[in-house]
């Protein structure tokens, strides 16, 4: 053959092939375009070319003042099926995942064979049954997903194909229910409740970031970090809450009181350095605390409240310190008699002859053991816990007008603003609310018929303390962020009374204190406090049965470091608080001086003069 | 003269084909290979380098992986250890131990100068904060060959 005609051949036979190629691709692209699969691949042209991921920071980690940490994140995997890739091995795997995690086998089987309800179910994620939830997903912790992905990795092993272990992160708290009523808790999609992790949940949780991401070909790009959520210090002092929690425990099971709270500040600054609540709340088991659903997180803002009978209160409330209101009973004195004496209406050693009852308004009121106790200075109405005296101060020297703006400038009825969530603010009636009667003026002397939270209560006796200056109180002591650390400052909240109404109170209750209530002197150092013994309101009246024992005190009372408010909730052994709450105080108080490494009275007199 | 040499030349030409004539297949063939063969240059650059971006896009993924599982058994660590530190276990191991809470009467109270008590805890910065800021690689590592060729026509500087 001529070769020139055999190269042309070749020619023609190579365009042959490249345009039979050709024809072929654009016969495909018209089968793709108008074909019976164009709604598919038309529908397809609509998804992004990446994959949508949302990264989300880690929740910020929360320590006591001196790095315990109290809140952390810990790995727990949902168990997930890919049902896809099932190849008759559902019966080893509810196999493996019953004796792992105590499940019932057939309940297992039945999630991984009900696929048949939905073609378009592709994975499942395991769940348990759950009396209160109804069913909750299976989450293993890290010592069983070691386990599993063990499993999965060894072809002789039994054959879990299709299983996947999906990371959740989980807030775990490490003491178990040390804080727990501080700390509340953070659900399983990390949103917080209650207490600090309520307050603070904006800022814990962090800020998620959301963007798209190539998958084909992988894109060559680091993950975004979101915004991490803050560290927070607590003013909580791990020894001194424990302390504290160890002693309401053995009280509790001592006194056999339904419930009770200690909360222990530096008044000088608001520091709350413990605050403890019987029934202890374990935010790891948080589920009992919840009746039948996920609770709304509280109001940020203020809300009135009427006066609740205490009887009628859940004692399971999370967070009583701020959350729980309650009549203080006797403790209240404090606050009228610092009226009294920052008002000049009475003085230390101004005589009060008690004949054992006055009417204010119509209402008779007595004292608590019904008898006249004679002439008493205000040391001895206050050391007596007289409330026919302390009723003749208010209504004869106090009056209304003065009495109710003491007790507003120290914040009685007012939120405190501590940095806990679900604060309430009480119930303190005034001359000016409809409801108000004449014998409000008499039984608010003694803390009845008004309302307040330990917390309220605790920031106004505090001013005392710390020589009339009310400072806020507080629990986050540092914030530390992406940008640097926050340390919040001290906040003054008012001067309710001059620095010599406070020395003078002070003396007063040290004095009153050391006489008369002996279990709540400390040896080596000198204290100032009041007992309070409140009846319980009711739908009937008060309750003639229970009370709410309680001692407020603070020290050393030459340079208060300290104020501590004990109260136990319907006491058995005696209803007293002299008898149960002091007590309490003493034992608190006795080690608290040493963890706190503060000198008796004597040697830091000694110290201050050079000695 | 010089046409003349034209003349010459064009005859010669002709003749030249006419003699091997596959000189002007060689000239077809090359004027259609050898675009062909830039375009193949071009698409295997193409191709090796998307191969390399998908490679590193791989590693990457390969590497957070790793990296998400070893923040996840740190945070597990640093759980169990707070676990086995908190102030109800060491009381318990204290005690276990044979020692007993202080009573207020055995503690002695010394003056030491210049000690003003121990410093003040301050928490570690919060993970993954510190590189928030330049969390994507440089666009060298991901500028494809189309951005490329965008950038000089568009007359883009690339960032840095």
């Amino acid at each position: 053959m001529n070769p020139e005609r055999v190269v042309r051949l070749r020619i023609y036979h190579l365009l042959s092939l490249a345009a039979a190629v050709c024809v072929g691709l654009m016969i495909q692209l018209a089968r793709v375009q108008f074909g019976p699969y164009a709604p598919v691949f038309e529908a397809r042209s609509h998804y992004p070319l990446g994959q949508v991921v949302e990264v989300s920071p880690a929740r910020g980690l929360i320590y006591d003042r001196d790095g315990v940490l109290l809140a952390a994140n810990a790995p727990r995997y949902y168990l997930e099926i890919e049902l896809r890739q099932l190849d008759g091995n559902e019966r080893v795997i509810a196999g493996v995942v019953s004796q792992l995690l105590d499940v019932p086998i057939e309940d297992v089987f039945g999630q991984l064979t009900e696929r048949g309800k939905s073609e378009r179910m592709v994975r499942i994620r395991l769940t348990r049954p759950d009396e209160a939830a109804g069913r909750w997903p299976i989450l293993v912790d890290q010592t069983i997903a070691d386990v599993l992905n063990g499993f999965l990795a060894d072809p002789d092993a039994p054959d879990l194909s299709g299983m996947a272990l999906v990371p959740a992160p989980m807030r775990i708290y490490p003491s178990g229910t040390l804080a727990g009523h501080v700390l509340g808790f953070a659900n399983q999609e990390g949103r917080g409740y209650f207490g600090v992790e309520g307050y603070y949940d904006a800022w814990l949780a962090g800020r998620s970031i959301t963007y798209e991401r190539g998958v084909i070909p992988p894109e060559a790009s680091l993950e975004p970090n979101p915004p991490a959520g803050v560290n927070l210090v607590l003013t909580i002092d791990a020894d001194v809450q424990q302390l504290v929690e160890t002693g309401i425990r053995e009280w509790i099971d001592d006194t056999g009181a339904d419930s009770g709270q200690i909360i222990i500040m530096d008044p000088r600054n608001g520091e709350i350095l413990a605050m403890a609540a019987w029934p202890q709340l374990d935010p790891n088991h948080y589920g009992p605390w919840l009746e039948d659903e996920e609770p709304e997180p509280p109001p940020a803002e203020a809300h009135e409240t009427e006066s609740v009978p205490v009887s009628q209160q859940d004692a399971r409330v999370i967070s009583p310190a701020v959350s729980a209101q309650y009549e203080p009973g006797s403790t209240f004195k404090v606050l009228v008699m610092a009226a009294a004496l920052d008002a000049g209406v009475v003085t230390p050693d101004q005589v009060f002859v008690d004949t054992g009852q006055i009417e204010v308004g119509g209402h008779v009121i007595r004292n608590w053991d019904g008898d006249a106790w004679g002439p008493q200075t205000m040391v001895g109405c206050l050391q007596h816990s007289l409330n026919v005296c302390l009723a003749y101060v208010s209504s004869q020297e106090l009056g209304a007008g003065l009495l109710y703006d003491y007790l507003e400038r120290f914040g009685i009825g007012r939120l405190t603003g501590i940095d806990l969530a679900g604060e309430i603010v009480g119930s303190l009636r005034t001359p000016n609310d409809p409801t108000w009667t004449e014998s409000d003026l008499g039984t608010n002397a003694f803390g009845q018929g008004v309302s307040v939270t330990p917390i309220q209560l605790i920031t106004a006796v505090g001013a005392v303390a710390n020589g009339g200056v009310m400072v806020q109180p507080h629990i986050v002591r540092q914030v530390v962020g992406s940008q640097g650390v926050y340390s919040p400052g001290t906040t003054v909240l008012g001067r309710p009374i001059s620095a010599e109404t406070a020395a003078t109170l002070t003396q007063m209750l040290a004095q009153s204190l050391s006489a008369e209530t002996r279990f709540g002197n400390i040896a080596g150092y000198a204290m100032a406090g009041k007992t309070g013994t409140a009846q319980i309101p009711s739908e009937m009246g008060y309750d003639p049965t229970w009370t709410v024992a309680s001692f407020i005190g603070w020290g050393p009372v030459s340079d208060p470091r300290f104020i501590v408010l004990v109260r136990l909730d319907r006491p058995e052994t005696s209803p007293w608080g002299s008898v149960v709450a002091a007590p309490l105080f003493h034992d608190v108080v006795e080690r608290l001086v040493l963890i706190l490494e503060i000198p008796p009275d004597a040697l830091r007199a000694q110290m201050a003069a050079g000695g | 003269m010089a046409p003349l040499r034209v003349g010459n030349v064009k005859p010669r030409r002709r003749h030249a084909s006419r003699q091997a004539p596959w000189r002007k297949q060689l000239r077809l063939t090359g004027g259609v290979a050898l675009p062909l063969i830039i375009f193949l240059v071009i698409s295997a650059i193409y191709l090796a380098v998307n191969a390399k971006v998908a490679n590193a896009g791989r590693e990457v993924l390969s590497l957070e992986r790793e990296l998400a599982a070893l923040e996840r058994e740190n945070a597990e660590l640093v759980t169990r250890l707070a676990m086995e530190t908190n102030p109800d276990r060491m009381m318990a191991r204290a005690m276990s131990l044979g020692f007993v809470p202080t009573a207020p009467e055995q503690v002695e109270f010394l003056v030491v100068d210049g000690y003003s008590g121990e410093p003040e805890f301050v928490a570690p910065l919060p993970s993954t904060s510190s590189q928030e800021e330049d969390g994507l690689l440089s666009p060298a590592y991901t500028e494809t060959l189309g951005d490329w060729l965008t950038r000089l026509l568009g007359g883009v500087e690339a960032a840095p």
